[in-house]
């Protein structure tokens, strides 16, 4: 179902054919956390999907039709319709489908979880920063950053006194914020976890949900991908398969 | 009800009591084109609220116990819950209060409304920038930039071919967008629109909303706020009264 582990389509290959009924398909990369955040929640609501890898690297022509931008996630329903924008994708699947509902039908608490998302954005591209240092000993003021960014999270849940940053159960803002989180260990930023013990127990939980432990990212594999996505490699979106 | 045109609250101000049962509080300020999304929203569902401006260029020390970035627009309610973001607080609004919804029902539709809200959010950081841009050079090449973001909506609105951004009649996504466009003629930068005729007939539609038209600020009073914030005077805020 999930087709998670198919070899990326790059420049030259044929588009895909139009999404069968009853599917909705996902345009994808194993690595991105964007992406991730759509398979985590076609996962935890059971949709039926199936999932087109894209390589990021050598991104194929008509994939541009599907997103003007070349980015993934997207979604495209059997009815030809095209989402993008991985938080957008999370809300249509949240509202399209049946099961649980992710986001809190209480309009105060479904606020309070979208500010936690706002106050949560700078951290994609802090890491993503810290990624791309050669040069560790400059990291210093990333790495100050990014403990800020932690404490304000250890924060919310100190405050809410709850196991997830929705209460004690999970939902959409844990989702939406766990892709990141995968990444900590690969860039070797575990430390930060250390001042911030409720986001620790926190990761511990996450990695028990079903949901997350059925999508699992392997340190090493991650980290194969990391060096060769620095070094604009092709084969970098495929790597470990 | 409105009471949108009391003088702002500043430092050594005595913080407001809580907030009347029955009533919705936005903390706002006049010419903040962020707020006016909250204040727009507001009118457009009839809620009964009250506005207290705050004095952005001298803010009172109690505002950051509202919002601990010190930013308006912020939403009190009556049980002292705080909610933050304009966009959060327009939907927030939306699904708390009865009356017609101004994101659309289905979730294709609203996942196009976002993504149209998306494609914006280069504009406002630009007009910004352009505000405070002295050199001419710089201008002239920010001003392109924000012809380019222009076109898309352009392009967004003839593809549709509707009057709104999300159909026939007005919705949420008309709203959130409409203050800078509001701001285009005081700002010099209605050449901006000159090459996009449909988002003109936008405007001119718009214009004649019960909703907008309610809360307008006519050309030269915004001209003399923005002097004044350029200068950063405390009299910014409370131009015109």
């Amino acid at each position: 179902m999930s087709g998670g582990t198919v070899r990326s389509l790059g420049k030259g290959s044929a588009p895909p054919g139009p999404v069968p009924e009853g599917l909705i398909r996902v345009y994808s990369m194993r690595f991105c956390p964007f992406a991730k955040r759509t398979l985590l929640v076609l996962t935890a609501k059971g949709i039926r999907h199936e999932v087109i890898n894209i390589n990021l690297k050598n991104k194929p022509e008509w994939f541009f039709k599907k997103n003007p931008l070349g980015l993934v996630p997207v979604l495209e329903t059997s009815l030809g319709q095209l989402i993008c924008e991985s938080a957008i994708t999370c809300e249509y699947l949240d509202e399209a489908y049946p099961g649980k509902k992710l986001w809190p039908s209480d309009p105060y608490e479904k606020a309070c979880q979208r500010m936690i998302f706002e106050s949560f954005s700078k951290v994609p591209s802090l890491m993503v920063s810290f990624l791309r240092m050669q040069n560790k000993e400059d990291c210093s003021g990333l790495k100050e950053e990014l403990h800020k960014e932690f404490s304000k999270l250890e924060e919310v849940l100190t405050n809410k006194k709850t196991t997830f940053f929705g209460g004690s159960s999970l939902s959409m803002i844990d989702y939406l914020i766990w892709p990141w989180f995968e990444w900590l260990e690969a860039l070797e930023l575990n430390e930060y976890l250390e001042h911030t013990p409720n986001l620790k127990l926190w990761m511990a939980s996450m990695k028990k949900d079903p949901t997350v432990s059925s999508l699992p990212t392997d340190v090493k594999t991650l980290q194969g991908f990391f060096n060769l996505y620095m070094q604009n490699s092709p084969e970098a979106c495929d790597y470990g398969l």
